[in-house]
């Protein structure tokens, strides 16, 4: 079963003077299972656009689209919010940790927003933040946490509810060159050690090579 | 200013309800100053308003003028005192009161007093605003304002007994325990309340009204009286009015109720300012950094505070108006002007002042932070 | 809503100006309803305490006892009324009392009352001479076994126990025979004295609907009244619970909009962070439920520190200074009203935060 199938997706907005923008156009993009894809290109390109729908934060204007096996195309708003808590992780660009929560609680908020699992959820966060090498950091909030721990505090966050893909937008564009390839490193091993699929959306080239294949987009459309 | 307002306009909502806020708490002072300023006309006007500088209690009465009675003995001491130029009587009753123009009867207060020549005898009430003083029996100048507006020529019928009594002349502010009241002659007096009362015989004086000799202060006589018997209970105009039991609960409760009212509205304001200062941290760092003077984003931020209070004491005083000129059961509200001035001055300053410590974060904004986007910070 | 007490919990300081604005009001609204209660309890204490189904004024007194007066025939008229079981006399008479002890001007004021059917919590009448106090003449240095001295005629009276709650006019209570609040009130107020069998006022029990069917009886020389009517008819009660509750309200609205002030601003500044819980999955229910739960919460620390310090300020005034009666009861209402105000006034975010795009907490949109 593949991770992720777009089909002919379109994202059409209409601005304030009643003109049409195309953000998205005829977009069709398959992600394999355990394959890491980075999708580059320029800033306005439509990649945060074509990454949200793939997410289930917006609905396309057109078009099919299928995560993990679920179709979830003609999704409402409820529908969408239960398929985040469920099947999607992201990792946002400026990181958006809870400021207020250490970092074991920034990873089990995800569980109170949704199956509250309770003590479940409590040993899966151990586990992934032990497995991220922040166990010593449980109880620091954000503020008290460096750069590339937030971030991997971030990454333990997406991998909470088990995503069936997960979606980095920039996650690297908050650090220098070494920390982005570390965090990157990371991004890899962690996906493929537990079999998940992840798109990585960035302008930076650089990335490229720790992903499995790369898809350019601009303007909206998606080099063959 | 051009900052000021920009910002404002982007933000309506939160402004908005800002004003409304301090609006509401504008009206809910200005209308308790007017409440606490009518309930204490409207029970001790009669006596703030008579034109006797000192009074004499029976000590028994314990300040209430319905509650003492002068005695022939306690009168007779009283006359033997040398500090005194003038000396008058004065009674109170309360009845039960039809004025010939009304359909229903009312609480009336009669208050009588020795007319002298022209009417203006000791106890007599100080200014009229319509017609003239009692010359004769069964004349009365009434009170302005409360539950029923006498006007010259009316007459008054009590109840029972019919006794009748005409008003020649109106006056402002001379109300006793909130009750319309009619100041007659004392022998009036006298004869309404053996009309109402068949069993009592003629009734003895409530007050004595008393006016100091040449040379004499207000405050000797008044010294002079007490130290002359324990029966005496002496007070000049201002101090009888004062010590009425009840007002000074009223002016106690109401000061209370002054300072903490006066607390919210510089609270609430500094509070919203110094929220709005850390949410626009950004803005004002960057605007700092292509230039703008330290001063210059104070001053936007006081013109803001001005301008905030200001149109909140516009809206509340606005509403506090129409309100104002009501009657609430036998009382007058009046606009206090004086109050309006008072409370918008210390609002004004107090509302600055909170604002100084939203004031000092912002010239605190090192420009340098723009590039780092550390901003003002929490 | 672990979310919102968590916040609560970690960043107190920035919920601290708001919590004490709100105490600010909360003390506000218990002192208005407190000095309610005490203005409204002080004058009507003796009426309330009556334990009957009407009183019966003279019809031209306006509901006030010194200008009322009822005699021997009205009575009759209204014993012999169908239904009625009991009547009784009621008489008032308000004069300064010399207690042992204090200064020569330092008078403690009285409502002696002559009665013939005991209202609540007074027993019988007491033998002539003798009198039930109110216990807030204590403050007054009244004792039980003391003779004090009413009015200028010095009519002693000795103070045989304590009552409650049976004030009038803001003066304490004295409850008396017939007799003694004859010659006390002829002795010292010879201008209102009564001959013997009238009464100001008369007190009834029988069936319901008393109050018309007396007054029909009389031929309307009676203004007959409920108890409760009664409680209403003295003179400023009325128009006190009237103005107080408008004030009341008026600042129950200054609370909501503060309140809702607030949470507005709140809800500004977190808005990137709503984006994020949205993104993760969250309902716009549970943030605005988190929402509430922050406001609530506010609010009652502000209720339970302004219930405390309205308690202390009661301790703290001189008695008779300034008339507030602190109860549980207007505690607990100021407070419940209060967080209704706090729920509705939160619900102005209500929109922004329905309004809040999951897609915000990516980057742009485009």
């Amino acid at each position: 079963m593949n991770a992720l199938e777009l089909s002919d997706v379109r994202k059409i907005y209409t601005m304030g003077d009643g003109s049409d923008v195309v953000a998205l156009d005829h977009a069709t993009l398959t992600v394999a299972d355990d394959e890491i894809v980075a999708l580059v290109g320029p800033s306005g390109s439509g990649k945060t656009t074509l990454c949200s729908i793939a997410g289930g934060i917006l609905s396309a204007t057109e078009g099919r689209i299928v995560v993990g096996g679920e179709d979830i195309s003609d999704y409402g708003d409820k529908q969408l919010t239960k398929f985040r808590q469920e099947a999607v992780g992201f990792v946002f660009q400026s990181v958006n940790l809870v400021p207020f929560l250490n970092a074991k609680e920034n990873l089990t908020v995800v569980d109170e927003l949704g199956k509250r699992t309770g003590k479940a959820a409590q040993q899966r966060a151990d586990q992934l933040l032990e497995e991220l090498g922040l166990a010593d950091r449980k109880k620091n909030l954000p503020g008290q946490l460096s750069g590339g721990q937030r971030q991997r505090v971030a990454i333990g966050r997406a991998l909470m509810n088990d995503p069936k893909l997960v979606l980095f937008d920039e996650p690297t564009s908050a650090l220098d060159t070494e920390l982005g390839e570390q965090v990157m490193e990371l991004i890899r091993t962690e996906m493929k050690q537990r079999g998940i699929s992840a798109i990585v959306v960035t302008h930076d080239e650089r990335i490229t090579q720790f992903c499995d294949r790369s898809v350019n987009i601009i303007d909206g459309h998606l080099a063959a | 200013m051009f900052l000021a307002l920009k910002e404002m306009s982007r933000a309506k909502t939160r402004f908005g309800l800002l004003v409304a806020a301090i609006a509401l708490l504008v009206f809910l002072i200005l209308f308790q100053q007017s409440l606490q300023n009518g309930l204490i006309t409207g029970f001790v006007g009669a006596i703030r308003n008579q034109n006797a500088p000192v009074l004499v209690y029976s000590v028994d009465g314990q300040r209430v003028v319905q509650g003492s009675i002068i005695t022939p003995d306690l009168e007779a001491e009283l006359r033997g005192v040398d500090e005194i130029g003038e000396v008058g009587r004065l009674g109170q009753g309360t009845f039960t009161g039809l004025p010939t123009r009304a359909e229903i009867t009312f609480d009336t207060t009669i208050i009588g007093y020795e007319l002298g020549a022209d009417g203006e005898g000791l106890g007599a009430p100080r200014e009229l605003v319509d017609g003239r003083y009692p010359t004769a029996e069964l004349e009365a100048v009434a009170s302005t304002g409360g539950d029923f507006e006498f006007a010259v020529g009316d007459t008054v019928v009590l109840q029972p007994g019919g006794f009748t009594v005409e008003v020649v002349g109106l006056a402002d502010d001379i109300q006793l325990n909130v009750a319309p009241t009619l100041f007659t002659s004392y022998d009036t007096w006298s004869s309404a309340v053996q009309s109402v009362n068949p069993d009592a015989g003629p009734p003895l004086p409530n007050v004595m009204v008393v006016a100091p000799a040449d040379g004499v202060t207000d405050g000797q006589l008044v010294d002079a009286i007490n130290a002359r018997s324990l029966e005496f209970d002496a007070l000049t105009r201002a101090d009888a009015a004062a010590e009425t039991p009840g007002v000074s609960q009223v002016q106690q409760s109401f000061r209370l109720i002054f300072l903490l009212y006066g607390l919210v509205v510089p609270c609430v304001t500094g509070l919203f300012f110094l929220i709005v200062t850390f949410q626009k941290a950004n803005s004002l760092t960057l605007l700092r950094a292509i230039g703008a003077p330290a001063s210059r984003l104070v001053a936007s931020l006081l013109i803001q505070v001005v301008l905030i209070i200001g149109a909140g004491l516009f809206v509340g005083t606005a509403l506090y108006y129409p309100v104002s000129q009501l009657r609430l059961g036998g009382l007058s509200l009046r606009y206090e002007s004086g109050a309006v001035v008072f409370w918008t001055v210390l609002l004004l300053v107090l509302g600055i002042a909170s604002a100084l410590v939203a004031a000092r974060r912002v010239l605190r904004i090192d420009p340098i932070e723009a590039t780092t986007g550390a901003g003002v910070g929490i | 809503m672990n979310l919102a007490l968590k916040e609560l919990r970690r960043r107190p300081g920035r919920f601290a100006t708001a919590t004490l604005i709100i105490t600010l009001i909360a003390i506000l609204l218990m002192f208005l309803g407190s000095l309610l209660d005490g203005l409204i309890r002080s004058s009507t204490g003796a009426i309330r305490a009556q334990d009957v189904d009407a009183i019966v004024y003279s019809s031209t007194a306006q509901a006030s006892f010194p200008r009322s007066r009822l005699d021997v025939d009205v009575r009759m008229q209204v014993e012999s009324l169908d239904g009625v079981t009991e009547v009784g006399g009621i008489g008032l008479v308000q004069l300064g009392a010399r207690v042992p002890g204090n200064g020569p001007r330092d008078l403690a004021n009285v409502a002696l009352f002559g009665y013939e059917i005991a209202p609540k919590g007074v027993p019988e009448p007491p033998a002539d001479g003798q009198a039930y106090a109110d216990e807030v003449l204590e403050v007054d240095g009244v004792e039980e076994g003391m003779t004090i001295l009413l009015g200028p005629a010095r009519t002693p009276v000795e103070v045989i126990g304590f009552v409650s709650d049976t004030s009038f006019n803001g003066q304490g209570g004295l409850w008396t025979s017939e007799a003694t609040w004859r010659s006390t009130l002829s002795e010292n107020r010879p201008d209102a004295q009564l001959a013997d069998g009238v009464w100001q006022a008369l007190v009834v029990r029988g069936d319901a609907e008393l109050a018309e069917r007396i007054d029909a009886a009389t031929d309307g020389a009676t203004d007959s009244y409920t108890v409760a009517d009664a409680v209403n008819a003295i003179p400023g009660v009325e128009e006190q619970q009237g103005t107080f509750n408008q004030i009341i309200g008026v600042t129950i609205a200054v609370a909501l909009v503060v309140i809702g002030l607030f949470f507005a601003l709140l809800t500004v500044e977190r808005l990137s962070l709503y984006g994020v819980l949205k993104a993760l999955g969250a309902k716009s229910l549970t943030i605005f439920g988190g929402l509430l739960v922050q406001a609530v919460v506010v609010t009652l620390i502000a209720s339970t520190v302004a219930g405390i310090l309205v308690i202390l300020l009661d301790v703290v005034i001189p008695p008779g200074s300034i008339p507030i009666y602190v109860s549980a009861g207007s505690i607990l209402s100021s407070a419940a009203l209060l967080l209704l105000a706090a729920a509705v006034g939160c619900s102005f975010s209500l929109r922004r935060v329905l309004s809040v795009d999951p897609a915000s907490a990516i980057g742009t949109t485009s």
